[in-house]
């Protein structure tokens, strides 16, 4: 057999590897239901509840962070973060959570969040800032 | 409804989007002549390439002229354009105007065609008998970036997107409907405070230059396809190549460096796809300059050279794609927003990847293929394996990174790896052991045929130096805590800097002249040994180990406490340091905190090293807080911190609000109810920081301006004030004058404490001192992460060397153009 022919082989098995070794670590888009039912991390898609409390309290606890937030299909979690909290997190508009259930938590080791930002050029923030400016009028 | 609208700047906006259509009709034009140039049998006919050439002309001078009019409008603050409005303001100094430009797409791609114009001049000037087939792709693809310029309706939907859109055309609002809205709107956006960085004004250039030049070696490569003439595009496309990769590695770190050294993402690379979609196209191309050397050299792998010079171009344009249509969407932190370009951009990467297809199959048969297998003991053969693997990992990368693409086609709803960083680490640690190896053993072996006897034996020599070396560096580092593949490639990348070192030492003693590629490959191996270590051994130094929580719950999470909070004047041990918060300062929007580091030693108690650090924060009302870090440099290592979270944070505008607004009044509701303490001199006072002793009264205390008759009484009350180990001394005032009592307090911030001699009481023989203390609650914090990244700089100087050694290839090569 030619050498070429041996490497092209190795070649394709590598890929092969590769692509089937992408498949194996990567993660699923979940709801806190199938959290539960789980133990590995998932992603889980939703927003903040701004009507229950944020706790991060420097005084307390520099590295505990909590808060509530509804997945896509409405089901509300109280969400632990070891670290600070997120500037902004307030304003979010969608969170993306990595992390898996510990009893009745989530407990999150990635906090990816979207926020109408003035540098992404958010519709929703420039009628605002419009509004503020007439206002002082 | 037609309003007249007052104030508005039209002109530049108005010229600028005539030199838009005109680069982009000029480069179709340049690109269409081209084509009947190069396709043109007569060979004394030179009115195609004449008019082609003033096309490309006339395209270079409007793209100059779209970068006048865009800096026009931003230097002059004319707000009526959104590009102004969206990245620019008032108060942004002129040297940030220039980084304004990439803050949004539409400046993006007018850098890249800015680039693209200059190497089209470069190529009309120096490529001969290359001109017409180069330039005609060069030129095709200077359309397609200008067209995403346009900003017009055509056929139903918007080509491009004009940096000279109006803002009532780009927002809509109540607002525009007033003729006079120019009036409300006084300021822009503003850039973003993370470009607001020196690097930022370098960094974005020179990627872009990356970029662009691309597609000089992939032009080559089609117009050899095209023209028949597989041998001679070789040598001018290496040249090119070198020039490519030296510019877009030098772009790639220099992004790094940036967000190393201002933005808190805790280190230099984060596999971002932003990042990935710049570092696939320098992988290929690397492979391809190897291959095109092989094919040189000896003739063999043809196809694969032309392959992966192609590949590489098609892979910047589907970088673009990834970054620029906001696919990425969940996936990144920091891709741009979808401009409604998508269609655009895949149009742009299917044309070109049907003329690469076309071609290559077209030719298929004609391509200088050899039949021969190559020797195993030959330098080619190697050098093919190796960027064979380059374009793997290449592979690896563009699958993961390309998740939410996959997503799209098949319908799926895959997550991106929970842990990408880990998983890029180990699987590109993995294709760098074999790269290494295959850098490092290659240099013992020739062109064509080697002596497989003394090739063994001089290789095995080297690989058991490499061993006792890297041994030692794993040791010492402490990187055998690590996985194993961070210790393979340490030994791979020294392996690698031992043979070309050897390689350099024949180069001095006269043997061989290609000096650059083993000065390149030890700054690449250089570079792998810095990144290696310190993102292996980095360690985050402010663990919380208080114990001070939210009790039990939280022990059960994983994540080490890597936060910690610094409380005002108090010292704090962080790893080797004792770090204390010790002030504030405010410079423009930048919010710069203040934390002084001591190294005691233990035993002796002698401080043996002493410095500030100063993290700064933008408080930007806008944005919130964005945190920079600041890091001390050390020989082998860094010490980085930087500011989460601050208390109280001071915004730009609230800086003068605060020095107004001085009431005494005001003041004291900083303070927790006064306690009045009757005293005598000797007597101390315990308050929640610390101890006050009257130690002696003063019997003539002055107070400035304020000149005593002859029956009034000034008494200071001298007081130490003992609080966090440090000792003040201060001194309030009593005074009876003209019969009445005032008092002078005097405050000690450093204490949280304010002071009043009160009264005096003569029928108890006491003072009376009144003391204000500042509740705990209000006392500043901030909250920092400090990380030690050791041996980066190998990472730094690693690529400098690696640039030095690009430069002396393309020197090289050229020279070689010039004898040829």
């Amino acid at each position: 057999m030619k050498k070429s022919s041996i490497l092209g082989i190795v070649i394709i098995a590598i890929a092969i590897c590769i692509i089937i070794s992408t498949y194996a670590d990567t993660s699923t888009y979940g709801s806190f239901n199938e959290a539960k039912n789980t133990h590995s991390e998932l992603h889980v898609v939703g927003h903040l509840n701004k009507d229950k409390q944020l706790i991060y309290d420097a005084k307390k606890d520099a590295n505990y962070f909590s808060f509530f937030m509804k997945d896509n299909k409405g089901e509300e979690c109280k969400i632990v973060f070891t670290g600070t909290k997120p500037q902004d997190f307030e304003r979010s508009e969608q969170i993306v959570l990595t992390g898996q259930m510990v009893g009745n938590e989530f407990h999150a080791s990635k906090i990816l969040m979207k926020c109408p930002s003035k540098y992404t050029q958010d519709k929703v923030e420039v009628t605002e800032a419009n509004a503020t400016k007439q206002a002082s009028i | 409804m037609d309003i007249q609208f007052k104030g508005e700047h039209l002109l530049p906006g108005q010229l600028g989007q005539l030199f838009i259509i005109l680069a982009f009709g000029s480069a179709l034009f340049s690109a269409i002549s081209y084509y009947f140039a190069t396709v043109n049998k007569n060979q004394l006919d030179n009115s195609w390439k004449k008019m082609a050439r003033y096309g490309y002309f006339i395209n270079t001078l409007s793209v100059v002229g779209i970068g006048a009019c865009l800096f026009y409008i931003i230097y002059t603050n004319l707000f009526e354009y959104h590009y102004a409005w969206a990245h620019s303001s008032r108060t942004l100094p002129v040297y940030y105007i220039i980084s304004s430009y990439w803050d949004g797409q539409e400046g993006s791609f007018w850098l890249w065609g800015f680039w693209q114009a200059v190497l089209g001049n470069i190529l009309i000037w120096k490529a001969k008998s290359w001109e017409s087939p180069v330039m005609a792709v060069v030129a095709l693809s200077q359309a397609f970036i200008t067209s995403m310029l346009i900003g017009v309706e055509m056929f139903g939907t918007r080509i491009g997107s004009s940096p000279f859109i109006l803002l009532r055309n780009a927002v809509e609002g109540p607002i525009f409907s007033r003729p006079d809205y120019l009036t409300y709107i006084k300021d822009g956006n503003g850039l973003n405070p993370l470009l607001q960085n020196y690097w930022m004004i370098i960094h974005p250039p020179t990627l872009f230059l990356g970029f662009a030049s691309m597609v000089v070696p992939f032009a080559y490569a089609i117009a050899g396809l095209w023209q028949r003439r597989y041998k001679d595009w070789i040598k001018p496309a290496i040249s090119y190549s070198l020039f490519a990769v030296m510019v877009l590695g030098t772009g790639i770190i220099m992004g790094s460096f940036w967000a190393y050294e201002s933005l808190n993402f805790g280190g230099f690379w984060a596999w971002d796809p932003v990042e990935n979609a710049s570092f696939i196209p320098w992988l290929t191309l690397i492979g391809g300059v190897h291959v095109l050397i092989v094919y040189k050299n000896t003739g063999h792998s043809y196809f694969t050279a032309a392959f992966l010079v192609i590949i590489s171009f098609i892979l910047v344009l589907y970088a673009s794609f990834l970054t620029r249509s906001g696919i990425l969407g969940n996936t990144s932190v920091h891709a741009f927003t979808d401009l409604g370009m998508s269609g655009q951009l895949l149009v742009f990467m299917f044309a070109f990847i049907a003329i690469s297809v076309w071609l290559l199959v077209t030719r298929w048969k004609e391509m200088p293929i050899t039949k021969k297998d190559e020797e195993t003991y030959s330098r080619e053969f190697w050098m093919f394996v190796g960027a064979v693997f380059l374009a793997l990992s290449c592979l690896q990368l563009v699958i993961v990174t390309s998740i939410p693409v996959w997503n799209a086609i098949f319908g799926t709803k895959t997550a991106p790896p929970t842990e990408p960083v880990k998983l890029y680490n180990i699987v590109q640690s993995s294709f760098a052991v074999v790269i290494t190896l295959l850098m490092g053993f290659a240099q013992f072996l020739k062109y064509k045929r080697s002596d497989a006897t003394t090739f063994l034996i001089r290789s095995m020599v080297y690989l058991v130096f490499a061993a006792l070396i890297s041994g030692i560096i794993i040791w010492a580092s402490g990187l055998y805590h690590t996985h194993l593949v961070y210790m393979l490639v340490i030994f791979g990348s020294v392996y690698a800097v031992l043979a070309n070192t050897k390689y350099l030492a024949d180069i001095f003693k006269g043997k061989t002249k290609l000096v650059g590629s083993a000065v390149a490959h030890i700054g690449f191996a250089l570079l792998l040994v810095g990144a290696v270590i310190s993102s292996g051994t980095s360690r985050v130094i402010t663990i919380n180990d208080s114990g001070v929580g939210f009790g039990t719950e939280f022990e059960k999470v994983g994540n080490s406490r890597e936060n910690l909070r610094l409380d005002f004047n108090t010292p704090t041990k962080i790893g080797p340091y004792t770090a204390t918060y010790v002030g504030d300062s405010l410079n423009g929007p930048n919010h710069y905190f203040k934390v002084n580091y001591k190294r005691i030693d233990d035993k002796t108690g002698k401080v043996t090293e002493n410095f500030n650090l100063l993290p700064n924060a933008q408080a930007n009302p806008k944005m919130g807080l964005v945190s920079s870090p600041d890091t001390r440099h050390y020989v082998f290592k860094d010490m980085y911190s930087y500011v989460s979270i601050a208390f109280p944070m001071k915004f730009q505008d609230d800086q003068t609000a605060e020095n107004e607004g001085h009431g005494e009044a005001n003041e004291d509701k900083a303070y927790a109810k006064p306690v009045i303490h009757e005293m005598n001199i000797g007597d101390t006072i315990r308050y929640r920081a610390g101890l006050i002793i009257l130690k002696a009264l003063n019997k003539d205390a002055k107070v400035r301006d304020i000149p005593l008759a002859k029956n009034d009484v000034s008494v200071g009350a001298q007081l130490e004030v003992q609080s966090n180990g440090k000792v003040f001394t201060t001194e309030p005032i009593f005074m009876i004058k003209g019969g009445n009592k005032f008092d002078f307090s005097k405050k000690v911030d450093s204490a949280d404490l304010k002071v009043r001699f009160s009264n005096i009481l003569p029928e108890k023989g006491k003072l009376e001192i009144t003391t204000y203390v500042k509740p705990e609650g209000e006392k500043p914090y901030i909250v920092m992460k400090a990380i030690e990244f050791p041996s980066i700089n190998f990472f730094w100087s690693g690529t400098i060397i690696m640039v030095i050694g690009f430069l002396l290839s393309i020197f090289r090569r050229n020279k070689e153009l010039k004898t040829a």
